[in-house]
């Protein structure tokens, strides 16, 4: 449907504006909320997410096409629930204790938002135990740990035993990145998923939730 | 030559009787591990706030001395007393900047005074404070010419987000350009004139500081950095060179694709050369080698960690045969000496540095 392609390229172009008012006018024509959901405001940010991944855009660009679809999302959301239209799932997401950085970690957020996922932010400089308290009130199966420095990241490990004690350890699995973070950290502290760049981090969850 | 000759030649892209050798950046723990190789009477490491008076002046003391034991050819400062204490965990800064501090790293800007237009209306920024270059004057005092004097100056990026917070300054590059280019003017005007107090206090190097990449990328689009970075610093870079020093830009991360805009602005060096951000140092040095100097690039990451003195040695010899022919090369680690090196690697490179860096054709 045109109007469904409209949105997806104002979401890409980040017109907030743009992208309300033609998901009202979908909403006043009928037009199913899960299709303006999934062929309009997550077709859009997955296309930024590819561009972002080439580098053909860049942080900005992506900030304003995630406000442009968190615009759109907050009109369909009392609809979604109304309808009982299931989320694809649910990540807690935070920058693990000691680490005060949040920029990657918020990229994240709004990319697993834009393909479609509830996302739990927890922010920075968080402990162990909030990352399973916001995973047990949550229902979320995954956690995304994130760190910009080499002296944070080996608190990742220290939230892996946490959730194992907690009894987490088989039900949540835990997805692992930043600056300092490797495939073979991840694999040396038992990491179920490593995701290089943000737009990585929407197939790690992918294929960690089997969609 | 002495270290200020041999600095400034490698900038000029001409050929010092050795390859130069500097320290970008130092932490407390590398000094004092460094420092026990030469002297003693040294703390155990800690923060440098932490100190009584007698332990900050044997840090500072060691500092100049390992620059002068190892033939260490430029010396870095920066501000000090523009910040103050609001509690156990923040400090601010003049501009009214809130920093949190982490006992993993640098005080990171978490309170941004500058969020929206109206904000700038009522807003007051500081004057340079010549009280605040008192490190420059110790080392000028305890060099006299024989070591170039370098300035850590915050560029027009990292000045601007600090104030308006990263993500609003990005977003506002859509929504109100005006107002970012209104906030960098402000900023530019405030190190301009800070730059004419450096210069008159005896500074050779302009430091740039504006880290504006990560690993992967830079984090705006080359239109955004020619639009809202460019004609700001260029600015910097412009003053220095029409007052006689040279003005060099340091940016951590994958700068590929800035690298023409980088060469446009006029700097004469670019610093650090992240290894892992694919910043590779012959690669740099086919690029632009005959018009930029290169200065850094010897890993801090990993090789002078984990490493061995003999990977480390390798690894200097390997970058000055990379990037060293007819000048424009500056030996120097790939960001700084941070809490996580070995400092007898970090000896191994500065010793390293003189054995190849010597008497090259």
């Amino acid at each position: 449907m045109e109007m469904l392609k409209e949105i997806a390229e104002k979401v890409e172009a980040g017109r907030q504006n743009d992208v309300k008012a033609l998901v009202e006018s979908c909403i006043e024509k009928g037009v199913a909320v899960s299709d303006i959901l999934n062929q309009g405001l997550v077709a859009g940010m997955n296309s930024i997410g590819v561009k972002f991944r080439e580098n053909e855009v860049f942080v900005p660009e992506v900030l304003v096409a995630a406000r442009a679809m968190k615009a759109g999302l907050e009109i369909i959301k009392p609809i979604l629930l109304r309808e009982k239209v299931q989320s694809k799932g649910t990540v807690v997401m935070g920058t693990v204790l000691g680490d005060l950085h949040d920029i990657g970690k918020n990229i994240v957020c709004y990319m697993l938002q834009g393909a479609g996922y509830d996302v739990v932010d927890i922010g920075i400089d968080a402990p162990a135990d909030k990352f399973i308290s916001a995973a047990r009130e949550s229902g979320a199966r995954i956690i995304g740990l994130s760190s910009l420095l080499t002296t944070t990241m080996v608190y990742m490990k220290d939230v892996m035993d946490a959730l194992r004690e907690a009894g987490l350890g088989d039900e949540v699995k835990v997805m692992v990145g930043g600056a300092p973070v490797t495939q073979a950290f991840a694999d040396d502290i038992g990491a179920h998923g490593y995701a290089p760049d943000a737009a990585s981090a929407v197939d790690v969850v992918k294929r960690l939730l089997g969609n | 030559m002495n270290g200020k000759e041999r600095i400034l030649t490698a900038l000029e892209i001409r050929e010092p009787d050795r390859v130069p050798l500097y320290i970008h950046g130092i932490n407390e723990a590398p000094i004092i591990g460094i420092g026990r190789e030469i002297t003693d009477g040294l703390p155990e490491p800690k923060e440098f706030r932490e100190m009584n008076d007698a332990e900050k002046g044997k840090l500072l003391d060691t500092l100049f001395l390992i620059h002068e034991h190892f033939g260490i050819d430029g010396f870095t400062s920066f501000e000090i007393g523009h910040e103050r204490e609001v509690d156990e965990r923040h400090v601010a800064d003049d501009w009214g900047v809130v920093y949190t501090r982490s006992p993993h790293g640098l005080p990171v800007a978490t309170g941004h005074p500058v969020r929206k237009p109206d904000d700038l209306a009522g807003f007051r920024p500081p004057r340079p404070a010549r009280a605040h270059l008192l490190l420059l004057d110790l080392a000028r005092e305890r060099f006299k010419g024989a070591k170039a004097l370098f300035w850590l100056m915050r560029g027009v990026f990292v000045r601007s987000w600090r104030l308006l917070g990263m993500e609003n300054l990005m977003v506002q590059m859509f929504d109100d350009p005006d107002f970012v280019h209104r906030v960098a003017r402000m900023v530019t005007d405030y190190s301009l004139e800070q730059l004419d107090m450096l210069i008159d206090a005896g500074l050779d190097v302009l430091v740039v500081e504006d880290d504006i990449a990560d690993k992967h990328a830079p984090l705006v689009s080359p239109v955004k950095y020619r639009e809202f970075i460019k004609p700001y610093n260029m600015e910097l870079v412009q003053r220095a060179h029409e007052r006689g020093i040279k003005a060099v830009t340091h940016s951590d991360g994958n700068l590929w694709p800035l690298l023409d805009i980088i060469l446009e602005t006029g700097y004469d060096g670019l610093n650090p050369l992240e290894p892992q951000a694919g910043m590779e140092l012959k690669k740099v040095k086919e690029y632009c080698g005959e018009r930029l100097c290169l200065i850094g690039n010897i890993d801090c990451v990993d090789l002078l960690p984990n490493g061995t003195p003999e990977q480390v040695e390798e690894a200097v010899r390997r970058a000055i045969a990379d990037a060293a022919a007819g000048g424009g090369y500056i030996l120097c680690d790939s960001n700084s000496l941070h809490p996580g090196v070995d400092p007898l690697n970090c000896i191994a490179m500065f010793h390293a540095a003189v054995k190849y860096g010597a008497g090259r054709p």
